[in-house]
């Protein structure tokens, strides 16, 4: 990589400063569209808890009863055929079904202080039982891949909504005007693909920024554009300055036109992220001792790993949402096992230490406090084997995800599903209400968060969603 | 003939409902006995204020719904009453609680306790006392009811207004002219004079054929003296065939044209071209828009004069048929109803400027849009395909075979005549070879479910049946063919029937069997029916026994078949005292007619073989062809059209009251087409949007063609005239307007022409200080809006600046999607991994939803997510990283550099052509003073790289990226 260009090139400086659009404006304006810079930091509605979120994505749909769930009725029952409603089958026919109970492939144990059942399948995950709160209870729209990823990043299944981190960004703004503040590292382009981290009919200086796409390596990813091996930096300062100067000859008869300073503010962002950007993505200098916790240079973990590690970096650098995909472009994506249930430990391997190292080390840097990890897939698996086989369908009735820091209790286990698992009955939480919880914990009210469009207010949660206040510390 | 069903009793109506109006409903409390009261008092209402109230009281009334005073309940929500005094059953609050429907469970996030149902339980049984009384505040009313929503300005009678008469003796002034001058005259402000020649030549190239003049262009503009030189640039671009590409653009921005679904499962509309390039065409032919509209909506259903028109008149119907569907949401009627949701959204913004989608799931809160009217339109759609079926675990689109002509047309009509001949042989030859094949399949292993074509003779799955009354699904047994097998649900009896035909290949005698799995909950005596040569035979079946067969199937006995003849079987529920489960039903011979049997059965196998090979293989080139036949992405009627029912909250499965299809109430008119029963009634809304008495169509058109050319409307939200949406800034302009183009018959290009010949369109884009004082907006026009290249427009400049632009007209631009199966992982890839390579114009870019071409998405391109009659226009970072480090930017600057480096010309010519091939102008004084600065201050790089340095910084610079 050739060294980034000087970026503090004095005589720019200069000549800027006696623009006829006017530096000063500029500088404000960052990266603005119109008059007001929309990402400028704002006050939230309530007393925030947390300032960012990082959203571990576990994409196809992690086995509640295999990892977080323990239920012994499976043993039990192994091999059983009973009655079950199996959410595909009733979407198509409205229908029942008999179906065979599958136990857990994982022994469970108690964990930590608070005795959480954790099976073998987290082993290190395992040991931070007492740093997150367990969600057992979880339930979602969508039985397929698609309607349910885009519902747990939307809060819809089919309409066109803004995702999440577009949200939580038109309502805090950004903390580090030159980073993007909602980032999505390596997401898939199946199951809503863009649509996950866009910004829908919110303005577009909101939509996530994709670093690397699912399926790349982590150690090749980067922000778009950020450099260039085409010309030298030499080339690359001079013809800045070239086309900053012929700006500012074209601008000149058009005083406070705020448009056109913000399009001369962005190319100074632009500027200023060539610089800037590449160093929170790098991390070749984080300690050995650093790198060996998450995993890296390891197989399976070094590319989630990679990831997670970039995460706290970006979160260090003020960007307000990060998404870490484990995910891939398929139709079946990641831990999808419809037929083989055992492939479920080649996911887990990848991404457990990754992620316990991740919780470690924004612990030990005080960064767990104010930044929400979420942890969790866009539904659960069945409790049963689908079509007698040896995997497990989709379950959007009941499931697991865990949330760490950020003012959630540590070590809480919330809510219960039935005796099999299959449907959330106790303290359920939907996504709608998990949804207006993270809200609630960055300081806005999900109902108060609005954005209006084609003469309606918009939401996150629609007319849903209540916070659960239970699980807040 | 047979009998479609033996049923012909209809249900004489229960009077249930006299039970419940017989307990009645006291007035006041007292009338309660003291332990009825003290059972609320210290059961039920400490659980309505802990476990209700919250969402169902004074603050929130979720599903309309108060549980805090009496008079909540006895109204209801959405739904109706949610208690019934007395009546446990039909005591909604009480269906709730018990949580039996997934749906339907109350309190959402947790189950009350055994005994709280049980007190509610007993609550309801004691008549409900409930001391508690209140005003029920009324409901909201919705925003505007249809008579007052016919006053609302877009809902009047367009008018026909004169233009005003201005302080202006200048009789060459327009009369659009006039409208904007009065309204700038009214405010003081004085409008800008006209625009240099150089940049009202680059604002007209750019902005009717989307690209910029070349240098000898330019010059030949500047040189043109005669008084009518832009009158003949503007009827010069009309003609241009790249007129269409940039203005069929503008149409499929509100037509969300992608050619892939995006959504859950992306699929690749590898047809959807087709439209792209019918779209195309219309503009550059300036066919009257209100035919536009006709074959749209509803173009498979029109009068044709030739194969051509016929299949353009197809390919316009996918404009209805390319939303972002869901194909793999499960819930298939769900799916439907999104699918119609989506037309009607498309519909209502596109053509009548309104959110319509609001009123699925109540009366428009704004817009005076009842449900009623939401779900008249519902109906047309629901009546019209737009989905193959709706049973696919991943549902597709309708493909249409386009009709052709000359050779292609005998080439396609000689092999359906063709197959049409050997398909029923090959059909008839695999018949007999499965009644002849009387291998013995080995017994199913239990839990193992087999496939139909497992057993000998004719075999049908209990899917291939025709059903009357509900028969349910299970795969409760593990002892089942293909997917499973259908119940009665052991209710309804007498009203339930399944019927299978099949086709008799050979006359003789055959065994019929009927396939389901024994239990002791099963009929005892399920009569079944065979219909026979010798006429039918009624047979009762002990359904708890197990089948003799393989462990599945029951033999009904022997018969005999004539070959040719279509037997029927069928299966009901009548008198039966248990579940009457079925399966399938088989057909075997057992011994064939003397008269035809073969002499050596084997070798009469063997001969079939060999003639179902023969037929496969004379099949083959046949079907080769046909499948190679052109397809478009269309809609087709639905062979039942039926009006719909209303959803109560936009619920699928909560049916309301049928609405008969039809239109918006508020926009009604004499001569209001109607809509015959045997059809959707696409074509009568075709003729209502167009109906010269509609009063939004033609205003919302005006609108849009107003905002494509001055880049912002008379009203500004586009594609919302109603109440929410902006008000116009010049209204009787806009009627006027609207007028034209009823007077111009609906050509575009008139009123096109009739605006850019004004002054407004050719003032200059300086600032004018005055208005920016008091109108900061520049809604009068003082100048012209100064606009910035939309993402086609900046990538078609920069190819056409660098002569890399490659200007092929219209056709298929996706490398590889060619004849490939759309609904595969293959075609998906064909998205997931595009490389976007190719230099043709921006609007053959492949469109898909998912992989977008990385310019479009940062430079403000359309969501083709749904109607989009204005672009945003954002400034991020990403945007001028793109310019400073994208190898597109970079290399298209070295071709441009390297063109220019081929001509003979010194330092200053090099000058004055880069900037006339980029910008359409010269130079000032600065500019060329930095640019010759730069290359001399360069010398120790090659005049390549100096060269295309500059050019890069040209496509960056703000004059490249506005029009003046």
């Amino acid at each position: 990589m050739p060294p980034n260009p000087d970026v503090s090139a004095i005589s720019r400086r200069d000549a800027l400063r006696h623009m006829a659009c006017g530096f000063g404006y500029m500088a404000a304006a960052g990266i603005a569209s119109g008059t007001a810079n929309p990402l400028q930091s704002r006050v939230p509605h309530v007393a925030p808890k947390a300032k960012r979120v990082i959203f571990l994505f576990m994409a196809g749909g992690v086995s509640q009863v295999d990892s977080f769930d323990y239920k012994p009725l499976l043993h039990k029952n192994d091999g059983r055929m009973l009655d079950f409603t199996d959410q595909r089958i009733l979407a198509k026919t409205g229908m029942g079904s008999n179906q065979r109970v599958m136990k857990s492939l994982w022994d469970f144990k108690q964990r930590g202080q608070n005795g959480a059942w954790v099976s073998e399948l987290f082993p290190h995950m395992a040991k931070h039982t007492d740093d997150y709160c367990i969600i057992r209870s979880m339930h979602t729209e969508g039985v397929a891949h698609g309607p349910a990823t885009l519902f747990l990043h939307t809060g819809s299944t089919n309409f066109i909504r803004p995702s999440m981190g577009a949200w939580i960004n038109y309502g805090l703004g950004t903390e580090n005007q030159d980073m993007p503040g909602f980032i999505s590292l390596s997401p898939a382009l199946g199951n809503g693909g863009p649509r996950n981290y866009g910004n829908a009919f919110l303005p577009a200086a909101y939509q996530g920024t994709a670093v690397g796409r699912a399926g790349m390596k982590a150690a090749d990813i980067g922000i778009k554009n950020l450099e260039n091996t085409l010309q030298s930096p030499e080339q690359r300062r001079r013809q800045f300055d070239l086309l900053q100067a012929m700006n500012q000859e074209q601008c000149q008869n058009l005083p406070q036109n705020t448009e056109l300073e913000a399009v001369l503010g962005s190319y100074e962002l632009a500027w200023r992220m060539q610089a800037n950007a590449p160093e929170v993505l790098d991390i070749s200098n984080e300690s050995a001792a650093t790198k060996a916790l998450y995993g890296i240079d390891e197989e399976p973990t070094d590319n989630y790993g990679r990831q997670c590690l970039m995460a706290r970096r970006m979160a260090e650098a003020g960007v307000r949402f990060i998404q870490v995909n484990y995910s891939d472009n398929s139709n079946n994506p990641a831990w999808d096992q419809h037929n083989d249930m055992p492939e479920h430990k080649e996911h887990a391997l990848a991404v457990d230490k990754p992620v316990a190292g991740l919780l470690t080390d924004l612990k030990q840097r005080g960064l767990l406090e104010d930044t929400l990890v979420w942890w969790g897939g866009e539904f659960g698996r069945t409790p049963y084997a689908q079509k007698n086989g040896t995997g497990r369908d989709h379950n959007p009735t009941g499931f697991t995800v865990w949330l760490a820091g950020g003012g959630v209790k540590p070590g809480l286990v919330y809510g219960a599903t039935d005796e099999f698992g299959q449907y959330a009955i106790e303290n359920k939480v939907h996504m709608h209400d998990l949804h207006a919880t993270i809200l609630h914990l960055l300081g806005m009210d999900h109902e108060r968060l609005t954005f209006r469009h084609e003469g309606r207010d918009f939401r996150l949660t629609d007319v849903h969603g209540s916070v659960v206040h239970d699980i807040i510390a | 003939m047979l009998p479609q069903s033996p049923f012909q009793r209809r249900l004489a109506p229960l009077v249930l409902a006299l039970l419940a109006t017989t307990i009645g409903l006291p007035a006041i409390a007292d009338e309660w006995s003291g332990h009825a009261m003290e059972h609320f008092e210290k059961r039920i209402r400490p659980l309505l204020v802990e476990k209700c109230i919250e969402c169902h009281g004074p603050e929130k009334q979720k599903g309309g719904l108060r549980l805090d005073i009496r008079e909540g309940w006895e109204t209801g929500g959405d739904n109706g009453p949610a208690l019934v005094p007395g009546d446990l059953d039909r005591s909604r609050i009480i269906q709730a609680v018990r949580y039996d429907d997934p749906d339907f469970q109350m309190p959402p996030k947790t189950k009350l306790s055994k005994d709280a149902i049980a007190d509610l339980e007993e609550w309801v049984a004691l008549g409900a006392p409930d001391p508690r009384s209140g005003e029920l505040a009324r409901k909201r009313p919705s925003g505007m009811s249809v008579e007052e929503g016919r006053s609302f300005w877009s809902f009047r009678p367009i008018a026909n207004p004169d233009p005003p008469v201005v302080d202006n003796t200048d009789e060459t002034l327009t009369e659009i002219d006039r409208f904007i001058q009065a309204k700038q005259h009214e405010r003081g402000l004085t409008q800008n004079p006209p625009a240099a020649p150089a940049d009202l030549a680059r604002r007209a190239y750019f902005t009717l054929i989307g690209l910029p003049p070349t240098p000898e262009q330019v010059d030949a503009f500047a040189a043109d003296r005669r008084p009518d030189a832009f009158e003949r640039l503007v009827d010069e671009l009309l003609q241009s065939p790249h007129f269409g590409e940039r203005w069929g653009r503008h149409w499929l921005d509100v037509a969300r044209f992608a050619e892939s679904s995006g959504g859950g499962r992306t699929l690749l509309f590898k047809d959807a071209w087709r439209y792209r390039d019918y779209v195309i065409e219309q503009f550059n032919a300036d066919t009257p828009f209100d035919q536009f509209v006709r074959e749209q909506i509803a173009g498979d259903l029109l009068d044709t004069d030739s194969p051509s028109q016929r299949s353009q008149q197809l390919v316009a119907t996918a404009f209805l048929a390319l939303g972002p569907t869901n194909y793999e949401q499960q819930d298939k009627q769900l799916l439907r109803y999104d699918v119609i949701d989506e037309q009607i959204d498309t519909l209502g913004k596109a053509f009548l400027g309104m959110t319509l989608s609001c009123a699925r799931c109540h009366d428009h809160k704004f817009d005076p849009v009842p449900t009623a009217d939401y779900y008249a339109l519902a109906g047309i759609f629901k009546s019209t395909r737009t989905l193959f079926n709706y049973t696919d675990n991943v549902a597709r689109w309708v493909d249409t075979p386009l009709p052709l002509e000359g050779d292609a047309a005998e080439t396609v009509a000689a092999a359906e005549a063709q197959r049409n001949q050997l398909k029923p042989r090959l059909d008839r030859l695999e018949a007999e070879r499965r009644v002849r094949t009387q291998d013995i399949v080995s017994p199913p292993k239990p839990g193992l479910p087999k496939l139909d074509r497992h057993f000998p003779g004719l075999v049908l799955d209990d899917m291939k049946a025709e059903a009357y009354g509900e028969w349910k699904f299970s795969q409760f047994s593990q002892n089942y063919l293909n997917e499973g097998y259908l119940h009665d649900g052991n209710e309804r009896k007498g009203y339930k029937s399944l019927t299978f035909e099949t086709q008799i290949p050979l006359s003789g005698q055959y065994e019929v069997r009927i396939a389901y799995s024994e239990l002791a909950n099963r009929s005892t005596r399920t009569p079944v029916t065979v219909g026979h040569a010798g006429g039918e035979l009624k047979i009762l079946v002990d359904q708890q026994k197990p089948p003799s067969q393989y462990g599945r199937f029951h033999s009904l006995g022997q018969f005999r078949f004539e070959a040719g003849s279509t037997p029927f079987v069928q299966v009901t529920n009548e008198n039966t005292d248990g579940y009457v489960v079925v399966d399938g039903i088989q057909w075997l011979l057992v011994e064939e007619d003397p008269s035809s049997a073969p002499s050596n059965p084997d070798e009469r196998l063997k001969q079939l073989s060999a003639a179902i090979k023969k037929q496969e293989k004379a099949l083959a080139p046949v079907n080769k062809i046909l499948k190679a036949r052109p397809l478009a992405m269309t809609v087709k009627e639905d062979p039942k059209p039926s009006d719909s029912a209303i959803r109560i909250r936009g619920v699928e499965s909560r049916k309301g009251d049928i609405v008969p299809r039809g239109f918006l109430q508020v926009a009604t008119f004499d001569g209001v087409p109607e809509i015959p029963d045997h059809a959707s009634g696409r074509v009568e809304l075709a003729d209502w949007i167009v109906h010269p008495d509609n009063p939004l169509t033609t205003r919302v058109l005006a609108n849009r063609i107003w905002t494509w050319l001055f880049g912002s409307g008379i009203v500004s939200s586009v594609d919302n005239l109603g109440t929410t949406g902006d008000a116009p800034s010049h209204p009787e302009l806009l009627d006027y307007l609207a007028q034209r183009i009823q007077k111009n018959n609906w050509s575009l290009k008139t009123l096109i022409r009739e605006i850019m010949l004004t002054r407004a369109w050719q003032a200059s884009a300086a600032p004018n200080p005055e208005a920016q004082a008091i109108d900061a907006d520049n809604r009068l026009l003082a100048s012209f809006p100064k606009r910035r290249l939309d993402a086609e427009q900046l990538r078609d400049a920069i190819l056409a600046a660098s002569g890399a632009l490659d200007t092929t007209y219209l056709g298929p631009n996706i490398v590889g999607a060619g004849e490939i199966n759309a609904n595969s992982t293959a075609a998906q890839n064909v998205e997931y991994n595009y490389i976007f390579e190719d230099t043709r114009r921006s609007v053959y870019t492949p469109a898909f939803r998912v992989n977008r071409h990385e310019l479009f998405e940062l430079f403000d391109f359309a969501n083709a997510n749904f109607t989009f009659g204005r672009r945003a226009t954002s400034t991020v970072a990403l945007q001028a990283l793109y310019l400073l480090n994208n190898p597109f930017v970079i290399e298209q600057s070295e071709i441009a550099a390297k063109a220019l480096l081929a001509h003979d010309l010194d330092t200053n010519g090099q000058i004055e052509h880069a900037f006339k091939t980029t910008l359409g102008r010269s130079p000032t004084p600065n500019e060329r003073q930095l640019v010759g600065q730069f290359l001399e201050d360069g010398q120790n790089e090659s005049a390549l790289t100096g060269w295309s340095s500059v050019f890069q910084s040209l496509f960056g610079s703000v004059d490249f990226r506005y029009l003046n």
